[in-house]
């Protein structure tokens, strides 16, 4: 059947259908809050059926019927095969290297994939502090493959970040392995409503990889504060079907906790 | 004399803070995000005005904030100060940004790897995380020394951060079933609260439901907890609102909405929240009835059943 592709849709919409395409089924994904567990739960209903999902607070293998509010949502154990403990999950899965997909979030994102989720300004006198690590320092050190969904402004994507929270490739190609980390070569992708960066693992270093449908590679580069490299052959993102945006509207997230209302959004 | 007692230990949550909680304290705060945060024990450390504590955690949530809004908190050691969706917990954030309060920056497998050392009684764990990553930079210890880092004595290839045991000096925590000597059922997710009561000093736990030491002998297998370990035992429903219980209510929006609204203002706004919804609140009861009593609870039980 021919696939019959929607223009009626958002940019933070589409962020996530395109996030959710790095995700295999019969992967294991340890989900976080916000858009990466609307990405994952997307997944799991539309072509991923077989996925795995572990949760920091405890939860294997929940089978979840809409995005929660948090990891520590009272539905987030719902028919688990295990309602356990951060250890369990953290440790015995995700530091044991059980996990095969992890997302983190920031309030930073620099040209290594270092991610910034603790401060601005120095840590001795901050202009603004944020939550913190949380599981993402772990899961960054540990998982093989990184998805990160954020929105792109000039100032989430400095050249480098003020404070590392969660490793990129730090410096370069051998950061990771200079600092001792055992995953020295992850994979990282980060989606945001303009673009798909991938890093690049002989540079260490973001690429562009695809640029949102209507988004032009200048507009990348006027809100990004380095200047990635381009992948040879730069693709567009793939439209979202019909399909896929109901039961993202309908099923993933029906309360729009995480989306806010979109049926009749043009794209901009 | 051991340690370990098998004597009844019920008592309210005005004796449990009295008898066991003091000024400069490092107390081990259960509870995650929306989730069984220990908020009657926390009311009461506040209407006893405990001061210069130091919290320590892996998801420092609303009942650390109501402490560091009241004043009380001199440090946090800790994986993450936040409410998920519902934002910063601001208090925090804006006593950390106006130096008022040191911040001591973990990741939540590191803190509970800490809590694993101190339930074992070993001094210090190797984790494979942190390395490579500023949070070892910035160096700010209550041991006087944050991190080792060492070549794994068996693969000297290989590198580990090690990093001292944490045994708090109370814990506070809220389960859905114990009994009067102090076993403990968690249900549903259990976050980093085994380690921690297993590794604090004393714990005091505050419970939906008192059930009879015979229900864990004939569940034994499921006993998240056995009693060598807890040492107040405190009977309060809805001992976590507004956060959930799991199997017994869930959150309530509109009041973690409200909280986040006075907090964020802070100033006067704030003090009447405190004021209103703690210090004039004999009992924690009393804050229940004004937060809309039965009608509310009822609607916070059909809540959790539906998503049970």
């Amino acid at each position: 059947m021919e696939k019959q592709y929607s223009e009626n849709y958002n940019r933070e919409e589409l962020m996530v259908i395109e996030a959710s395409r790095f995700i295999k089924s019969a992967d294991t994904v340890i989900l976080g809050t916000g858009l990466p567990m609307v990405a994952a739960i997307f997944a799991q209903k539309t072509h991923a059926p077989d996925v795995n999902f572990v949760v920091e607070s405890g939860s294997i293998d929940p089978v979840l019927p809409f995005a929660p509010f948090t990891v520590a949502d009272p539905v987030i154990g719902h028919m688990a095969v295990k309602t356990g403990s951060l250890r369990e999950v953290l440790g015995c899965l995700v530091q044991r290297g059980l996990v095969d997909i992890g997302f983190l979030g920031g309030a930073e994102i620099d040209q290594f994939g270092n991610i910034n989720s603790t401060y601005i300004g120095e840590p001795q006198s901050p202009k603004v502090r944020f939550p913190g690590s949380g599981g993402a320092n772990c899961i960054s050190s540990c998982v093989p493959k990184i998805l990160v969904i954020s929105t792109h402004e000039k100032r989430r994507f400095p050249a480098r970040v003020q404070f590392i929270t969660s490793p990129g490739y730090i410096d370069g190609p051998d950061g990771r392995k200079k600092a001792g980390l055992r995953m020295a070569k992850p994979d990282i992708i980060v989606v945001t409503d303009l673009c798909v960066m991938e890093i690049n693992p002989d540079t260490g270093r973001l690429e562009l990889i695809k640029v949102m449908p209507g988004t032009t590679i200048d507009k990348v580069y006027e809100n990004t504060g380095f200047k990635p490299n381009l992948k040879e052959e730069l693709k567009e993102v793939e439209l979202p079907t019909e399909r896929a945006l109901k039961i993202l509207r309908n099923e993933v997230d029906p309360d729009h906790v995480y989306l806010k209302g979109s049926s009749n959004r043009k794209k901009t | 004399m051991s340690k370990v007692s098998k004597k009844i230990k019920v008592m309210t949550a005005q004796e449990a803070v009295e008898k066991f909680v003091f000024d400069g304290a490092v107390i081990g705060m259960g509870g995650q995000n929306v989730s069984r945060c220990a908020v009657a024990l926390t009311h009461e450390i506040i209407r006893q005005g405990k001061k210069d504590l130091t919290l320590t955690g892996c998801n420092l949530s609303i009942h650390m904030d109501l402490l560091v809004g009241a004043g009380l908190v001199k440090k946090c050691e800790f994986g993450l100060g936040g409410l998920g969706r519902f934002g910063s917990t601001f208090q925090f954030k804006r006593a950390i940004e106006e130096k008022r309060m040191e911040a001591e920056d973990y990741d939540h497998l590191t803190m509970v790897c800490r809590f694993l050392a101190g339930e074992m009684g070993i001094p210090f764990i190797p984790v494979r995380g942190l390395l490579g990553s500023d949070i070892l930079n910035y160096q700010a210890a209550s041991t006087g020394k944050k991190f080792e880092i060492i070549s794994n004595p068996w693969n000297q290839q290989e590198k580990v951060v090690l990093v001292p045991a944490m045994q708090p000096d109370v814990s506070i925590v809220h389960v859905q079933k114990a009994d009067e000597i102090g076993n403990v059922l968690i249900q549903g997710i259990a976050s980093h609260e085994p380690e921690l009561i297993r590794a604090s000093k004393t714990t005091i736990v505050s419970c939906e439901e008192i059930v009879s030491t015979n229900f864990f002998r004939s569940h034994s297998d499921s006993t998240t907890i056995p009693y060598h370990y807890v040492d107040a035992v405190v009977q309060q429903r809805y001992g976590a609102y507004p956060t959930a219980t799991y199997g017994y209510y869930s959150f309530d929006t509109d009041h973690i909405n409200y909280y986040q609204q006075c907090a964020r203002a802070g100033g006067e706004e704030y003090k009447r929240y405190m004021n209103e919804y703690v210090y004039e609140c004999e009992t924690f009861d009393d804050f229940l009835e004004k937060c809309g009593g039965i009608k509310k609870f009822t609607h916070l039980e059909q809540e959790m059943l539906r998503l049970m």
